[in-house]
């Protein structure tokens, strides 16, 4: 398989705000390679949360399209984008957005059902990625009784669970102190290293930069540099 | 657990509302039908608690109340011609007026009670199978009668006091329970009390005919070969089956079935009502969550099922509420003396209709999922 996971050409959108109409990306190029941290940075406004919309197939570009994993994302119907996301990507926001009733294995095995893995399959996967991200010890903890750090993990968790192919972080350490945010960082450079992932960061945080092996500079919905730290796995 | 229950058990009080208003509206049709289904229990209680198996009423009769207007007393030997009757006898009731001897600044109470005639010997086919031998040994004495515990107030007496019969001295010598009545006031009295107070009534039409049976467990197969026996003369009734059409007849032809087929339409519009706009305000507070499901790629259908899933849980919730307060209404009822009941016919339709109102706020509140876009999720 080569080891490009995401080409998008001539990504373009515009968002009607009121009787003006605001073009948030121009037609921009991206691509990700599998095995790397690609961080996208940039001033808010910049385009950057559009543009991981658009290469992730949470919403549909004006212009351009995406081949993710080999597959045209947009020519695809709604449907089958929403089975795409299923079977291959994973999503962190910046709040972690976990059901406040479940406990964390619940996070992760809920997902994992969706995906069609067995209840027994689903719980010692569940396990095994939660202590993978150093839960071992806070698996049947709620939302709740968590700390901000601990729910990052627990999303990503969820996020890492079904093994996917693309996995993307919006904001991922912005909610975090800088000492949980390195090891949200961490784990997801792991998961790039050790499962192969190609990973978009979308950041604000410089402290972020050293764990990047690409990192994307956007402004006013164009990619303005474009700086491969160190080359994708062949 | 499924998510759905896990957050409505979680997040309980996001959902009390809407458990509020299915159980609220569930009490409102169940307290008044149950109300009335006791009123009409306590006209049938000597029914219902007779040792007899079977009834004969008049072959037009649907009910004890509807077209039984009697039967000629030559039908009590047609009844022996079945080789499994043991007894039969017309259950005989009056009417008297009732009337207290006032002690010191009490008030004097005067008014209509419904007399019914017990022969008060072990066994017999017209005592109450719950009177106790107290009750009974009370019976045998001449002018001696028995009232419900509830009944003393209205009639302004206590236990072994006198009263007056139809202008006729008798003695209050025992309460009984469980024969509680909205309206006029049951007084028991024997049949040679009766008797005295020219309240037995001797003509030849008689109301329903009490009969028993070899094996009470035989009273379906009974009552059918009673009624090919009958050449349109009688028509026989199991207990059962009597008790559940009167309760029904009571029902349909009562001016009450408007007033509960409206309270059923003001509590169904409030429950479907309330419960929607909670439901689609505790899903709203979780329309993040939801919005990561999507992200992660499940479906919208599926989100859909979580919703329709929560809100028959909300309805499963309901129902044990009402299911709570209603108890809660029928024993306060009880110890006010008002006779409740709550048979299955009504209490399924209503649990039907509260699961009902319950699927229909959670199909009303599925179009608020619209709002969970994971893009919105993105900053």
């Amino acid at each position: 398989m080569s080891s490009l996971a995401l080409d998008a050409k001539g990504l373009s959108k515009a968002y009607k705000i009121g009787k003006t109409r605001q073009q948030v990306l121009k037609n921009v190029d991206f691509s990700a390679y599998h095995g790397q941290v690609t961080m996208v940075m940039g001033p808010s406004g910049s385009g950057k949360s559009t543009l991981i919309a658009a290469l992730s197939g949470l919403m549909r570009p004006d212009e351009g399209d995406v081949q993710a994993l080999g597959e045209s994302l947009w020519n695809k119907s709604s449907r089958k984008v929403d089975k795409f996301r299923l079977d291959h990507c994973g999503f962190i926001f910046q709040g972690f957005n976990l059901f406040p009733s479940l406990d964390a294995t619940a996070q992760v095995v809920q997902i994992l059902r969706y995906c069609g893995v067995g209840k027994r399959e689903s719980h010692t996967r569940a396990t095994a990625v939660l202590e993978s991200v150093g839960l071992g010890a806070r698996l049947h903890q709620k939302p709740a009784e968590l700390s901000g750090g601990e729910k990052q993990r627990v999303a990503i968790a969820r996020a890492l669970a079904k093994s996917p192919a693309l996995i993307f972080a919006d904001e991922p350490t912005s909610a975090l102190d800088s000492v949980n945010g390195q090891v949200v960082i961490k784990l997801l450079h792991e998961a790039a290293k050790e499962r192969n992932a190609a990973i978009v960061v979308v950041t604000h945080d410089p402290r972020l930069e050293p764990h990047a092996d690409r990192i994307i500079h956007m402004e006013d919905g164009n990619i303005l540099s474009d700086h491969m730290i160190s080359a994708p796995p062949s | 657990m499924s998510l759905a229950l896990s957050t409505l058990i979680y997040e309980w009080r996001r959902y009390l509302a809407a458990i509020i208003a299915l159980a609220v509206a569930g009490l409102l049709v169940l307290a008044m039908t149950g109300m009335f289904m006791g009123m009409s229990k306590s006209f049938t209680a000597t029914v219902d608690r007779s040792p007899a198996s079977i009834m004969i009423l008049p072959p037009e009769a649907q009910s004890l109340f509807s077209n039984n207007s009697g039967q000629p007393r030559r039908n009590i030997p047609k009844i022996y011609r079945h080789a499994d009757v043991l007894d039969v006898q017309a259950l005989n009731m009056n009417w008297a007026f009732w009337s207290n001897f006032p002690k010191d600044g009490q008030p004097a109470k005067g008014d209509g009670v419904r007399v019914v005639i017990v022969d008060p010997v072990h066994g017999a086919v017209t005592l109450p199978n719950d009177f106790s031998d107290d009750l009974i040994q009370a019976l045998q004495q001449p002018f001696s009668v028995i009232v419900d515990r509830s009944s003393l107030g209205k009639l302004g007496v206590q236990v072994s006091d006198p009263a007056k019969m139809n202008g006729i001295r008798v003695w209050v010598r025992a309460v009984c329970d469980g024969y509680a009545s909205m309206f006029n006031a049951s007084v028991f009295m024997s049949r040679q009390t009766a008797k005295l107070l020219h309240l037995l009534d001797d003509s030849q039409r008689v109301g329903p005919l009490v009969v028993k049976i070899k094996d009470p467990a035989q009273a379906q197969r009974v009552a059918a070969e009673l009624n090919g026996m009958s050449d349109g003369q009688y028509k026989a009734w199991s207990r059962e089956d009597l008790s559940d059409a009167s309760q029904k007849s009571m029902l349909k032809e009562g001016g009450i079935s408007v007033m509960i087929g409206f309270a059923v339409i003001v509590g169904a519009f409030i429950g479907v009502v309330i419960t929607w706009q909670t439901l689609q305000g505790a899903i709203l507070a979780n329309i993040k969550e939801f919005a990561s499901l999507r992200a992660l790629g499940v479906s919208m259908g599926s989100l859909r099922l979580i919703v329709m899933e929560l809100s028959l849980w909300v309805g499963a919730a309901g129902l044990l509420l009402t299911a709570l307060l209603t108890g809660a209404v029928w024993a306060l009822a009880k110890s006010f003396g008002v006779p409740m009941d709550f048979p299955l016919f009504v209490d399924l339709p209503v649990a039907i209709t509260l699961i009902g109102i319950a699927i229909l706020s959670g199909a009303l509140s599925l179009g608020i999922l619209k709002k969970s876009q994971p893009a919105d999720l993105l900053r």
